[in-house]
Parts: C-alpha cells; sequence; structure tokens
C-alpha cells in the first residue's frame, strides 16, 4: 500500500497546481455569493456586519425592465452563436478535405485560424474601423453594389447579426482543426472500399466522412450547451455601446454595469447567481446528454 | 478503470484537505480586510506627521507635506490645457506649483482616468477604489458613494476642521446657496466631507429662440405659453427659412427631455409642472415632480404639437448631438435650455448661417403671471478626506486658496482661471470650488460698466470676458467665434435675464437635498428610465391616460417607499 503511494505520489502532485488554481479561482470566490442576498458595503468587508435582505434583490432584478430584454438577447445571440459555430467549422472542415493540394490545404487552415489567437480588445479595433459607416471598408465595399450605409455597430437591427458573425469569423479557424482532426482518424481503407464500389466524393462524404465524425459533433455540440448562457463579455463589452444597449446587451455586461458601475453589488451579484443556476443546470443536463449520445464523461 | 476506483478516495481525500485549508485561508483573509483600514489610516502618508501645522486658512506647512487625490483628466484639460501649455503637466503645473509654495502642500496623484467624472472609466475605477478601501487622503466622491463611506466609518468628520481652517471667504462661497450644500454631506450631525458646491442658479432655463426668423414673420416675443404655441406654429407652417419646403420644427427636443441645452424643464415649468425635482406641497410634505397632474397637462400640449409636425418625429432615438445637428442645419428656431447654450448648440449654426440670430428670452407662464424657475439642487461632489489621514485640514486649505487666487484680495484671475491661451486652467487644480453667483456678478459689473462707458475699471472674470465682448464687436475673424459669449454677457444676453430672475425672486428651489435614500439608490435609475420612456411614447401619440398609469407604476416600484424616506429626511431636517 506505501509503495503504491510512492509510486503514484508524483502524479499526485502533478494535479496539485491545477487544483490549487481550481479552487483559489473557482471555489473561494463562491463564499461571495452571500452578497446575493445582502446590501453590501464593501468597506464592511466580506465578513463583515451587512445587512441580510433575504431575496430582495433578485425580486428587484426580475421587475427591472431591461432584465427580461438582456435574458432574451443573451439566450439569441448565443444560440445563434452556438449553431453557426457548430456548422459552419463543419462544413469547412469537409470541404476542407476534399482539397487535393497539401499546400493550399495547410495554408487555409493557417489563415483561418489566425484571428483566433487575436484578443477582442484587438479585434473589437479593427471591427470598428473596418465596419464604420463613414469611410469603412464594408461599407465603401457595398456602396459599390448601391447599397445604403449600414450602422453595423450602432443599429439595434443589424448590431447582434455582427455580433454573432465575427464570433464566427474569428472561432471557426479552431473548429475545423478539431473536425479535420477526426477526419484524419478515419481509416483511409473505407474510402478505398469504397471507391471501388463506384462511390462518388458525394457518397463519401455522406456515408463515410460524417458517420465518422459524428461523435465528435455530438460531443461537441452537447458540452456547448453549458455556456449557453455566456454569450461573451468580451466581444459584446468591446463592440456596443448605449445605443445598442437595447439588442445587444448581455447577462454579463449587465452585471458589469450593476455591479462596477453603478457599485450595486448585492443586484449585480444576484444576477451571476441566477445565471450561474441556470447554467449548472445546462451543464450537468449537457454532460447527461453527452454521455448518453458519445459515451463521454469524466467520473 | 481499476486504478481509477482506487485512486478515488485518494483524489477525494486531497481534495477535501485543500477545500477546508481554502475556506481558512479565505476566513482569514476576511478578516485580515477588515483590520487593514484602520492600520493604513494611521500610517498615513506623510513622512513626518508632526510637521508643523500653521492654523491659519492659508498658512503654510514646512517642511511641506503630501497630499494623495484620484482625479479624472477631461478632453478638454488633455487638449486646450496640457496640449497648449506645454511645460505643464497634470502632476506639475501653475496649480501645483502654487500649492506647494504657499501652503506647502504637494499634490500626488494616485490615479488619473481619462474622461469625465461621469464616464464609465471613471466610475468603474472609483468604485474599485472605494470598495477595496486603498482610499487615497482626500477622495472626490457623489452622494451615494459619500453615503457608503460615511456608514463604513472610513472617512474623517470634518465639522471642527472646517470651522477652524475655512477661510472667511471660503465660508461665505460654500454657504451661497444657504445650508443646503451642508445638509447633503451630513450624518447624524457630522459634517463628512466638504461639499463642491455647484450653482443651482445656473440652472435656470431660458427660451431660446431664432429672432431673424421671428422679425421675418413678423411675430413678438412670447409673453404666455399660447405665444410660445403660437411661434412654435408659425416656424413649422410658415417656412421661415424660405426655402419653399416644410421641413423645419417649432420646438428642438431630445430623446433625453431634459439637460441644460434642448430640455423640457422650462416649457413645463410654464404650465407649473416641475418634473424631476422634490418640491414642497404646501402642507410640510414633499412630492415628487413628475407624478403631478400638471406634467399631464404639459404632455398633452406636447403631444398636439408633435401630431401638428411641430416636433421632429424622430426625436425619441436622438440625443442632444443629433438634434443639434437640426439646429446648425436651421431646421429649428426654438428650444428651452441654460444660459450657455449660445455658446453650444446654437453657435453652430451660426457658424453655418451668420445671418442666424438668437436671443435667450425668460420663460412665461400659461396664465401669463410671472412664472417660477426651477432649480435642481445640482450639487453632486463631495470631497471626502481619509479616516486617519495625516493632515485632515489640508482639502479645506486648498478650497481657500483657490477661491482667493481667483476671487479674492490677491486674486490673479488671468493666470490661475482663464488665461487668454488656455481658458480651462483652473481645472489643473484638484479642488475647483467657485462663487455660485459668479456669472451674474461678472454681468452685473460688466453692464454698469457699459452703462457708465468706462470699461477700466473692471477685473478679474469680469475683464476678460468684456474683452472676448470687445473681440466680437470688432468684427475680427476670432471674433466671430465669440458671438455666443456676447449672447449670453452683452445687453440682449442671458445673464441679463438671469439677473432679473434674480431680483424677482423668481426661483422654485428643489427641496430635498439630501444623500439619496436607500431606496433611492436602489430603484431610483429605474424609475427614471420609465418615466421617460413613458413620456416619449406619450409626446409621440400614446393615450394620454397612460400618465396616470407610469404614476400608479411609479409609486409601486419604490416611488412611495421614496416618498416615504424622503418626508422623514425632510421632517428630520426640517427641525
Amino acid at each position: 500500500m506505501r509503495a503504491k503511494l510512492r509510486k503514484e505520489l508524483p502524479l499526485h502532485l502533478m494535479l496539485l497546481p491545477g487544483l490549487v488554481m481550481i479552487i483559489l479561482f473557482s471555489y473561494v470566490p463562491m463564499a461571495g455569493v452571500m452578497i446575493a442576498f445582502q446590501k453590501f458595503i464593501p468597506a464592511k468587508g466580506l465578513f463583515g456586519d451587512q445587512k441580510w435582505v433575504g431575496l430582495d434583490n433578485f425580486e428587484y432584478v426580475m421587475n427591472l425592465p431591461s432584465f427580461t430584454q438582456v435574458l432574451w438577447n443573451t439566450l439569441f445571440i448565443s444560440s445563434l452563436k452556438l449553431i453557426l459555430g457548430l456548422i459552419i467549422p463543419l462544413v469547412f472542415a469537409i470541404l476542407l478535405n476534399e482539397l487535393a493540394s497539401n499546400v493550399i490545404k495547410r495554408s487555409v487552415q493557417t489563415a483561418i485560424y489566425l484571428p483566433y489567437f487575436l484578443s477582442w480588445v484587438v479585434l473589437g479595433g479593427i471591427l470598428i474601423d473596418i465596419l464604420s459607416p463613414s469611410g469603412g471598408i464594408v461599407n465603401e465595399f457595398l456602396g459599390w453594389f448601391g447599397v445604403s450605409k449600414i450602422f453595423f455597430l450602432g443599429d439595434n437591427d443589424w448590431f447582434p447579426f455582427t455580433l454573432i458573425a465575427s464570433d464566427v469569423w474569428k472561432n471557426f479557424g479552431y473548429g475545423t482543426i478539431v473536425y479535420l482532426a477526426a477526419i484524419t482518424g478515419i481509416d483511409p481503407g473505407l474510402y478505398e472500399a469504397a471507391t471501388i464500389d463506384g462511390a462518388n466524393r458525394w457518397h463519401k462524404t455522406w456515408h463515410i466522412t460524417i458517420p465518422g465524425i459524428r461523435m465528435v459533433i455530438v460531443l461537441l455540440s452537447v458540452l456547448s450547451l453549458g455556456q449557453l448562457l455566456n454569450a461573451g463579455f468580451d466581444q459584446v463589452f468591446n463592440l456596443y455601446s448605449p445605443q445598442v444597449y437595447e439588442s445587444g446587451d448581455i447577462l454579463d455586461t449587465f452585471v458589469y454595469r450593476i455591479g462596477l458601475l453603478d457599485a450595486q453589488y448585492g443586484v449585480a451579484t444576484a444576477v451571476g447567481f441566477f445565471k450561474s443556476i441556470i447554467s449548472l443546470t445546462l451543464i450537468s443536463s449537457s454532460y447527461f446528454l453527452a454521455y448518453r449520445f458519445a459515451k463521454y464523461r469524466i467520473f | 478503470m481499476n486504478t481509477g476506483t482506487r485512486k478515488g478516495p485518494g483524489l477525494l481525500k486531497s481534495t477535501s484537505i485543500l477545500l477546508l485549508s481554502a475556506l481558512l485561508l479565505s476566513a482569514c483573509s476576511g478578516k485580515l480586510e477588515s483590520g487593514n483600514g484602520g492600520k493604513e489610516a494611521a500610517a498615513g502618508n506623510d513622512p513626518k506627521p508632526n510637521a508643523a501645522v500653521d492654523e491659519s486658512p492659508l498658512g503654510k506647512y514646512d517642511p511641506p507635506i503630501e497630499v494623495s487625490f484620484v482625479r479624472d483628466l477631461g478632453d478638454v484639460v488633455e487638449n486646450n490645457v496640457l496640449g497648449v501649455l506645454k511645460d505643464e503637466t497634470i502632476d506639475n503645473n501653475r496649480w501645483t506649483q502654487l500649492y506647494e509654495d504657499q501652503l506647502g502642500i504637494k499634490i500626488k496623484y494616485n490615479w488619473i482616468v481619462k474622461g469625465s467624472q461621469t464616464s464609465d472609466q471613471y466610475l468603474q475605477k472609483i468604485n474599485v477604489t472605494l470598495a477595496s478601501g486603498d482610499l487615497p487622503d482626500v477622495t472626490p466622491v457623489n452622494a451615494t458613494q459619500l453615503k457608503q463611506l460615511a456608514d463604513s466609518d472610513q472617512i474623517e468628520d470634518m465639522t471642527a476642521l472646517y470651522e477652524k481652517y475655512a477661510s472667511p471667504f471660503t465660508k461665505k462661497v460654500l454657504s451661497g446657496e444657504g445650508t443646503s450644500v451642508f445638509d447633503a454631506a451630513t450624518f447624524d450631525g457630522k459634517l463628512m466631507a466638504i461639499p463642491s458646491l455647484e450653482s443651482s442658479i445656473e440652472r435656470s432655463m431660458y427660451i431660446w429662440i431664432r429672432t431673424d426668423w421671428l422679425e421675418k414673420l413678423g411675430m413678438q416675443p412670447p409673453k404666455t405659453m399660447a405665444d410660445v404655441l403660437a411661434i412654435s406654429e408659425a416656424f413649422a407652417d410658415k417656412d421661415p427659412d424660405g426655402n419653399g419646403k416644410k421641413d423645419t420644427y417649432g420646438l428642438g427636443i431630445t430623446k433625453d427631455l431634459w439637460g441644460g441645452a434642448m430640455g423640457l424643464e422650462g416649457f413645463m415649468a410654464g404650465y407649473n409642472a416641475y418634473p424631476n425635482i422634490w418640491l414642497d406641497d404646501g402642507t410640510g410634505k414633499l412630492v415628487y415632480g413628475s407624478i403631478q397632474p400638471e406634467v399631464k397637462k404639459a404632455l398633452q400640449v406636447l403631444q398636439d404639437m408633435a401630431k401638428k409636425g411641430q416636433l421632429d418625429q424622430e426625436f425619441g432615438v436622438k440625443d442632444g448631438g443629433k438634434v443639434s445637428e437640426l439646429i446648425s442645419a436651421g431646421k429649428i428656431g426654438m428650444e428651452y435650455g441654460e444660459q450657455w447654450n449660445s455658446i453650444w448648440p446654437l453657435q453652430l449654426n451660426r457658424d453655418n448661417d451668420p445671418k442666424a440670430q438668437w436671443q435667450a428670452f425668460p420663460i412665461v407662464s400659461e396664465s401669463g403671471d410671472t412664472p417660477k424657475v426651477p432649480l435642481k439642487f445640482s450639487t453632486t461632489r463631495f470631497f471626502a478626506v481619509k479616516k486617519g489621514a495625516a493632515h485632515p485640514e489640508a482639502v479645506i486649505k486648498l478650497f481657500n486658496l483657490h477661491l482667493e487666487k481667483n476671487w479674492g484680495e490677491t486674486a490673479e484671475f488671468d493666470k490661475y482661471f482663464a488665461p487668454p491661451e488656455a481658458e480651462s486652467v483652473w481645472q489643473l487644480s484638484p479642488v475647483t470650488p467657485y462663487p455660485v453667483t459668479k456669472n451674474v456678478d461678472a454681468f452685473r459689473e460688466i453692464d454698469a460698466a457699459r452703462k457708465a462707458g468706462d470699461f477700466s475699471t473692471l477685473k478679474g472674470e469680469a475683464k476678460t470676458i468684456q474683452e472676448k465682448l470687445e473681440s466680437y464687436a470688432s468684427g475680427s475673424t476670432e471674433g466671430f467665434a465669440l458671438w455666443g459669449w456676447e449672447r449670453i454677457y452683452g445687453e440682449q444676453g442671458s445673464m441679463g435675464i438671469a439677473d432679473q430672475y434674480i431680483k424677482n425672486d423668481q426661483f422654485i428651489q428643489e427641496k430635498f437635498v439630501g444623500a439619496p435614500t436607500p431606496t433611492m439608490v436602489e430603484r431610483k435609475t429605474t424609475l427614471e428610465k420609465q418615466q421617460n420612456e413613458m413620456f416619449v411614447k406619450i409626446i409621440l401619440g400614446d393615450p394620454i391616460d397612460k400618465f396616470d398609469q407610469f404614476v400608479k407604476d411609479w409609486k409601486k416600484l419604490g416611488g412611495d417607499q421614496i416618498t416615504q424616506e424622503v418626508n422623514e429626511w425632510y421632517a428630520a431636517t426640517k427641525k
């Protein structure tokens, strides 16, 4: 027993840094949830003499006229991002896989992967420039076709779709690579056999490639379900303005404004807590689904 | 799989140990946090806590002391002051030097954030600073933040210090509006911060009208609201710009409805409606102006104006900047606003069309009686001193010297306040008190000099302004951009009307001047937002009875609670 422990100790120790991180940054802050039930005055400290107000903060949030709108925006933006974020890389990976030339394949792969490495702070600045109605390259281009100027980042009809499109553009290179890797894992023998049987490209894609990576597709889509309420703080925060709060304000930016700008810490925590509860439910059910459909499990 | 199950308990154990220790850790850090404030404060920033204190209001510290602040850095300071004065920086400029030379106070900024005091970046930074408890010696805060600091016992009681160190001139200036500003900073009978008095009189409303259009249509300046409506109708229907199209509006308003330019406060006052402020209903109770029946009547009138095409149907999405574009394009001939509107946005119109002429007129009432001019309580900034700071009185000395150097006996107005090369030099000082009637005082001096025909007696602010007026009168190119000043301080200027308002005692002051009540802190923003949405909808044609629904909702969603709290405050302070 002892010998075994000695043998396994280094493995346990390797676990330590990760655990410490998770505990420090994910578990310890959970104590802060109690702020949601307090009329919190920061100067008195987390364990200071705060006034407890029960569910008042939650009740207040539910009565805020903008809350339903914010919830709707979050779900709308996030689910469209999820759906497009799954389909577009998949299609792209299959198309890319059909390319004969390895050089082109690699370069395309690298090119589309590039924006993934830029932060939203940088991309936000670039997008604001190129989407600007006054001299932005996109509007100039649309102008050649007689399309009148569109204020992508300032118009409530366009803003959510601008968010979705730019998010997909930033991230689809990453997804594509995951799918490409999965496709590489398919036994080439299957394709050869199919060719002999007279299958064309379309048949091969439909009957070999897609079934071959079905597990990965199901897994990725089911796991992303848990992220449904994360519509992307970094992105929205860097792109939005009061003009598009109506269509672009999401739970995270809402919490940021109530909490850090209005200093209503109790209310902000209540919204954050509310979000966490729903996310927990979503993540739990997505793990269940992942097990059910992809036999994926942690423990 | 086998090893996995055997590893399980070990993993669980180590996890639980870690969890436990983490909990303990967090408990300790909590304690540390609460204990920290006092210790740190006691240490202070001054290396020699026993520096000699000269107790006179303008006495010098020897050796010099250091006082830390935090501040915002607006575009005006960055571009029009520091951009012009090449050898001055925000940390080292004529004001910091003056404070160091004369008072022995070195100004140090713990942080500086670009933007205004209400910009997101500044609010975020100051809120984090307050939450962390790592305060500078002196923090400029708003009413809500002040209440939080006072409640959590983080700041000094300034009552005795103010009495002792404020110069007679400072005391006179800061009580320029009675005791209300001090009431706002007083908790349990203790003055917890020095109020940065903002002039309420500056919130006076005027009707700005394009007089060249009036003349063209053969009309007279308004005496009653009926006249205002007639002018609005004529401006919208009778083609005042003579381009043959019906493309002009009678009255300019914005989606925000209120405010210093293109606001509705002055219009509503014509119907004895005073939205957004707390008023005494005559029985010693405070009531909220926005929910009174007079507001409904004024909204009805605005709705009729909108129906007749006298208001821009798109005003609901246009902010001040957008509406000012309409004004500068010559599409709007009348707006309600404060005394400075000629500088912005009206000067824009003048720049495009040199024939455009605007003038401020006193607001009028429906009955033709002299109307009341609503004055919102506008002091929103307070200087709080960290508990245990080595020299809590230093900020008062800064107030003394700032006032002295601009309006006192030894004033050097054109060096420290508004030198010609950089008009906003005064903003380099961390504290910026000013006499509330300084603008109208300057007008009175200039006006007296004008009548006497001798401008040589002018000094300080009045002299600086008179130079601008002369530059405008000379017709020079630089003078062209000073038309706005002439419209304020000239013979027909808005300040003349302010003078008249004061002499007639026309003001109706907001009665609630205390720190925000608990429910106000939580609900006010939401209630205001709902109010404005509803008002915009009504003006754009929703049934007027929605006003009654709004009043009902307002009361239910916290309004009744706020009213009760406000009245408790009123009853307590009236004694």
